[in-house]
């Protein structure tokens, strides 16, 4: 524990890995010693500040999408309710370019997995991963990647602002068909019925509402309240 | 779904992370390789060994998945629809049911794991299986989303309520939609720039130092178990 080690390096920034410390100490609770205080600075390496800043935004990304789960407006169209976690796809895709939107989202399903309760209604762990809504979930990162694509045009990232409303719309219906058609993909598959039922029981009723999404997004990304960099 | 992490001395709890998460892959690539009555049957003795072991009683999780039930009842029942008498076709019905009803044990495996592991073993463990920077990235962004989550949710919740109070209720669709996200968005880009200069002024390292992950006796119930339902799974 804390006492029996020398204070003398207490800026436990961490700089060698714990089974090393480990054996070097001798009392029952190493491991413990080994978590706590450190004296090697040296082999810190830190990381910079761009890929701190991406990071960052790509995390509080991949948890507003989570957030946005909870969000439910009443539908005009059809009894499901509009959740807002596909237009968490489409922004991170927009704001954050191809490889930190679709890192965003490779996140939110690795967040989901080990527990963070970010899936539709709540849910989280492995099985939903495999289960019903599978297709829809692993399609978020290639979705998010491919509209970040197609928005920036390429991996440069530019000014979401000034891309036209044409290619803004363009790239979030393509992303609705990745979502949509792997969606329904993955209900065949893993529900074991046809592409019809699949696509009734997955898609009709939610593809309407994706249009408001859609519309919601390209004033999101014209808004001058946050100036997106 | 309030399934989240609760502390506790069960054998599931004192299981190193690494075991269950494997345990649970194993599960899954059996459930899918034995969609079978009687493979099922199997499985589900399993399930409520499983969750028995965890004190979650198995009543309560499959409240706390009624969503997801529901997800997975509508595909089955669709296919299973006839039009005209009399309404249901059961030869049609029989697939479907047994793949849905494999999906509801797997999910509700996964809530046991869920319910008995503390998010920092996860991460631990991703530490583990992701070697290099990639992996310390992936860890760092989980521990992120955990702490950001129920923020993130008050800032949306705040917005909604204060556009209720000024009548924004009223607005289109579109325009409530944009009001909430516009909000959310820029107090989470702001809470990601603050919090990326917090973490660089902490020296945010690519080797920071995790838990020690140790397999101690109690994981070889649950290794066996894994590699028996993947010899099963490949038989």
């Amino acid at each position: 524990m804390r006492p029996a080690t020398p204070a003398s390096g207490t800026s436990g920034t961490g700089g060698t890995s714990g089974p090393e410390r480990a054996e070097g100490s001798t009392g029952p609770r190493e491991s413990t010693e080994a978590i706590a205080v450190s004296t090697e600075t040296s082999g810190v390496d830190l990381v910079g500040d761009e890929v701190a800043r991406n990071l960052a935004r790509a995390a509080l990304f991949a948890a507003l999408t989570g957030a946005f789960a909870y969000v439910s407006f009443p539908n005009p169209l059809s009894p499901a309710p509009i959740t807002l976690q596909v237009l968490g796809v489409f922004l991170a895709g927009i704001l954050l370019g191809p490889a930190w939107g679709g890192a965003s989202m490779a996140l939110y399903l690795l967040a989901g997995a080990v527990g963070v309760p970010v899936f539709a209604g709540g849910a989280a762990g492995i099985g939903v991963l495999v289960g019903t809504t599978a297709g829809y979930l692993w399609s978020y990162p290639i979705a998010a990647a491919l509209i970040g694509a197609l928005v920036h045009g390429g991996s440069e990232l530019r000014d979401p602002g000034e891309a036209g409303s044409i290619r803004l719309v363009g790239a979030m219906v393509a992303g609705v068909a990745v979502i949509y058609g792997l969606g329904v993909l993955g209900i065949a598959l893993v529900n074991d019925v046809g592409l019809v039922a699949a696509f009734l029981a997955g898609a009709a009723a939610f593809v309407p509402a994706e249009a408001f999404k859609i519309a919601a997004a390209v004033g999101i990304v014209r808004s001058d309240r946050f100036a997106a960099s | 779904m309030s399934l989240a992490y609760e502390p506790g001395t069960t054998f599931v709890h004192r299981l190193d992370p690494r075991s269950k998460l494997a345990a649970q892959i194993a599960f899954a690539v059996t459930a899918f390789a034995h969609t079978t009555p009687r493979g099922l049957a199997v499985l589900t003795g399993l399930t409520l060994a499983v969750l028995r072991a965890a004190r979650l009683p198995a009543g309560r999780a499959l409240w706390e998945i009624r969503f997801l039930v529901v997800l997975v009842a509508v595909p089955a029942a669709i296919e299973g629809l006839v039009l005209g008498p009399p309404w249901v076709s059961i030869a049609d019905l029989r697939g479907p049911a047994l793949a849905s009803y494999r999906v509801v044990l797997i999910v509700l495996v996964s809530a046991a794991y869920v319910r008995t592991t503390p998010i920092r073993d996860s991460e631990a463990a991703i530490r583990w299986m992701v070697p290099g920077k990639p992996g310390r990235l992936a860890s760092v962004g989980v521990a992120l989303v955990v702490r950001f989550l129920p923020v993130l949710r008050a800032d949306l919740a705040a917005i909604r309520r204060a556009m209720a109070a000024r009548l924004g209720t009223e607005r289109p669709l579109v325009d409530r939609i944009r009001i909430v996200a516009v909000g959310g968005l820029s107090r989470a880009f702001g809470r990601a720039d603050r919090l990326a200069l917090a973490m660089n002024a902490r020296c945010f390292s690519w080797n920071p130092t995790l838990p020690v992950l140790r397999f101690s006796r109690v994981d070889i119930p649950a290794f066996c178990l894994a590699a028996g339902l993947l010899v099963w799974a490949a038989l």
